[in-house]
């Protein structure tokens, strides 16, 4: 694996660091994140191992504490035995978590919106900013960001590694969800960078996964001296935040990602469905975020996880909750009303798997292995949604639904590090996909996708663009992420200027602008005239995306009202091209 | 169309080759025997990218592509994106049935060149996509 010569960004505040080489032997380790739990998972020479915190727990509560002038994240949940916060103080509002939810995004996002319902503060004025959000301490909202918290957890993750590895740690690589925006991905850096960790990858949470498949199907034919068959394996991943599919093929060591999508619902939302189904008035009483309040809202959510948790062993579930003030909750909730309650979110789940298996350009019959992880996964109407799809009686046995993930990512870790091993247990190869369409505005509010979704990267795609205008001099390439067919349902990345057209009428110039995604999924736009050419022709711009450094959602309408249409590029129609 | 190559030369060497490389047709030293793998700035043809031969069936191509990809992709050791966004470029045409008679045609009887926008550095093929 060559050391990926690492480029400084324009954004200087996710490189952070001088990259000076460290003398001890330097694995990254990997992380996944979760939105509910966090794990990290090292290669220790022959196979990946995932650490333990001082409370033996692999999967730790992804949260930071505000407590007086202290702060204790869920690594250590609080250190001591005696000072171990238990779930009510973690619901008390003097911690945030589900970071993962909120990190890079703005307070028109719906999935923002949801978070208002949990007992910290998250405020939102709805113009697209960043949402305000604050935590409890002494009876006072303090603020903070979702990337200073997953910094402060990070730091003491990593506190953990070098304590459990006896040397520093510098590199990683963490899992993300397949529907994380690349400016989220740049929030996740960022919070990294502040927790002095480098990023070496970002990899999408089900490609972690195929990975360990990859290599336990390699290690399975070392064993039987087998022939090296492909497989087909799709993973579904569902926790508390998010929910991921791919379909990998997967043959000799190499696991090629042949499709991807994902979403953003999970466990938090089939939790909010339920605890509004058991208390009805759950956003009435909830309004005002008094403390009474947050603390009987803490109450009902223990009982409903709780009650959730129970239902995937048995057929029903009895809730009681003492609200005070003399209000109580009693209700008897079976599968059927769980059901019920959260169709919209199987629905939603069943059409993720659809379209990743038709972007896969496969059939059920073409599955060998159904993998199921992520906490959501033991909800057994999710089991019977994906393996039905899927035309599979069982899963997958050879995975841990809830370390897979972190598993994946640590041998990446290795891999990527260039450590090998004489097994050929990392004799491994990823070959990715990008998960969203890119491309730009063009055809007034269209969005041209340059880089389809699923395009195996590295990838470098260019497309003919042309002006809308006689004498046009001008154009406005504004870089878009996402599914929508409207450049505005999409996530801005960035834009930026081609000026020094030569005057011609509308049509007859041609403007190429070409994507790239290198193998560290560094994504550049290049643009510039082709034609006329000449020395008149102003140099090529290139870009690395994403430059915005906020996830202002309203910078493409601001874009709209200072210019209107006068920096628009239309697609140069195929059949004017030579 | 050659003006535009001529202005973009300088930026990319092997463009120039490319451009003559098409008219250099190929093909047909066909047999179901792996050829050399030829990569590099000598592969011409998807088959000779893939180092199979013309008559290679969908399992080899996939193999083929398989074990070179551990070679040339970057995060296998491989120098660059250009050598792997090749290789796939041949895969993805290769492996796809339709995709695969098209390809065939059209190295048969030669059509007129794609237009050639703007290439960024590093570029070395005509071959991508």
């Amino acid at each position: 694996m060559a050391e990926q010569v690492y480029t400084v960004a324009s954004d200087s505040e996710t490189t952070g660091e001088d990259k000076s080489q460290p003398s001890f032997p330097d694995v990254a380790i990997g992380i996944d994140i979760g939105t509910s739990k966090c794990s990290v998972a090292v290669w220790n020479g022959h196979q990946v191992e995932l650490l333990k915190n001082t409370r033996n727990q692999h999967g730790m509560r992804s949260y930071v504490m505000f407590k007086d002038d202290n702060l204790s994240a869920g690594v250590t949940g609080g250190a001591t035995r005696e000072n171990a916060h238990e779930e009510r103080d973690i619901l008390s509002g003097s911690a945030i978590f589900n970071m993962k939810r909120l990190i890079g995004r703005t307070d028109t996002d719906e999935v923002v919106q949801a978070s208002k319902a949990l007992p910290f503060l998250v405020q939102t004025l709805g113009i697209g900013v960043r949402p305000f959000i604050a935590a409890l301490v002494n009876n006072m909202w303090r603020s903070t960001t979702p990337e200073e918290v997953l910094a402060i957890f990070l730091l003491e993750l990593k506190a953990l590694v070098e304590m459990h590895l006896k040397h520093p740690v510098r590199n990683a690589v963490l899992t993300i969800p397949v529907a994380f925006s690349r400016f989220q991905q740049t929030r996740i850096e960022r919070a990294c960078a502040m927790a002095g960790l480098h990023v070496l990858r970002l990899m999408p949470e089900p490609t972690a996964v195929a990975l360990l498949y990859a290599q336990q199907q390699q290690q399975l034919m070392h064993d039987n001296m087998g022939s090296g068959i492909e497989k087909i394996a799709l993973i579904f991943n569902m926790g508390a935040g998010y929910c991921d599919v791919a379909v990998a093929a997967t043959a000799g060591g190499v696991s090629q990602i042949r499709a991807l999508s994902g979403c953003t619902v999970g466990g938090e939302d089939i939790l909010q469905n339920t605890m509004r189904h058991v208390l009805p008035n759950f956003d009435s009483l909830y309004a005002g975020q008094t403390m009474d309040r947050i603390k009987s809202m803490g109450l009902v959510r223990i009982a409903t996880q709780d009650a959730i948790h129970k239902l995937a062993n048995q057929e029903s579930v009895e809730i009681n909750v003492d609200l005070g003030n003399g209000q109580q909750v009693s209700k008897v909730l079976d599968h059927s009303e769980f059901e019920q309650v959260n169709r919209a979110i199987f629905e939603k789940c069943e059409k993720i798997i659809n379209q990743c298996l038709v972007d896969a350009k496969l059939v059920p019959e073409d599955i060998n292995d159904v993998i199921l992880v992520g906490g959501c996964s033991r909800i057994p109407r999710i089991r019977s949604l994906v393996l039905g799809l899927c035309k599979k009686e069982v899963s997958y046995k050879n995975v841990d639904a809830l370390e897979a993930a972190v598993s994946g990512a640590a041998l990446e870790g290795a891999i990527a590090s260039g450590v090998t091993d004489p097994s050929g247990s990392l004799d491994l190869l990823t070959i990715q996909a990008t998960p969203m369409n890119l491309g730009i505005r063009a055809d007034g509010d269209g969005f041209a996708a340059i880089i389809p979704r699923n395009t195996t990267v590295p990838a470098r795609r260019d497309m003919l663009f042309t002006t809308t205008h006689d004498n046009q001099t001008e154009a406005l390439i504004a870089v878009y992420e996402g599914e929508g067919e409207r450049a505005e349902d999409n996530h801005l990345l960035g834009y930026f200027k081609i000026a020094g057209i030569p005057p011609a009428p509308k049509g007859s110039v041609e403007i190429s602008v070409c994507m790239d995604i290198d193998a560290s999924n560094v994504l550049r736009v290049f643009a510039g005239v082709v034609k006329p050419q000449g020395p008149a022709i102003p140099p090529f711009i290139e870009v690395r995306m994403p430059t915005l450094d906020d996830g202002h959602g309203w910078c493409g309408q601001a874009l709209a009202k200072m210019y209107g249409k006068t920096l628009d590029l239309a697609v140069l129609p195929k059949k004017l091209q030579p | 169309m050659a003006a535009s190559f001529a202005s973009t030369a300088s930026v990319v060497p092997s463009c120039g080759a490319a451009g003559a490389r098409r008219g250099g047709r190929f093909v047909a030293r066909a047999s179901a025997v792996a050829m050399a793998p030829a990569l590099g700035t000598t592969a011409r043809t998807h088959y000779e990218v893939l180092g199979v031969g013309t008559a290679a069936s969908r399992g080899e191509v996939k193999a083929a592509y398989r074990r070179l990809a551990r070679e040339v992709h970057p995060d296998a050791g491989g120098r660059g994106d250009e050598g792997f966004i090749r290789l796939h470029a041949a895969y993805a045409t290769l492996a796809d049935p339709d995709e695969r008679a098209r390809y065939d045609r059209s190295v048969a009887r030669p059509a007129p060149a794609r237009a050639v926008g703007f290439r960024p550095r590093r570029w070395e093929t005509d071959q991508c996509w």
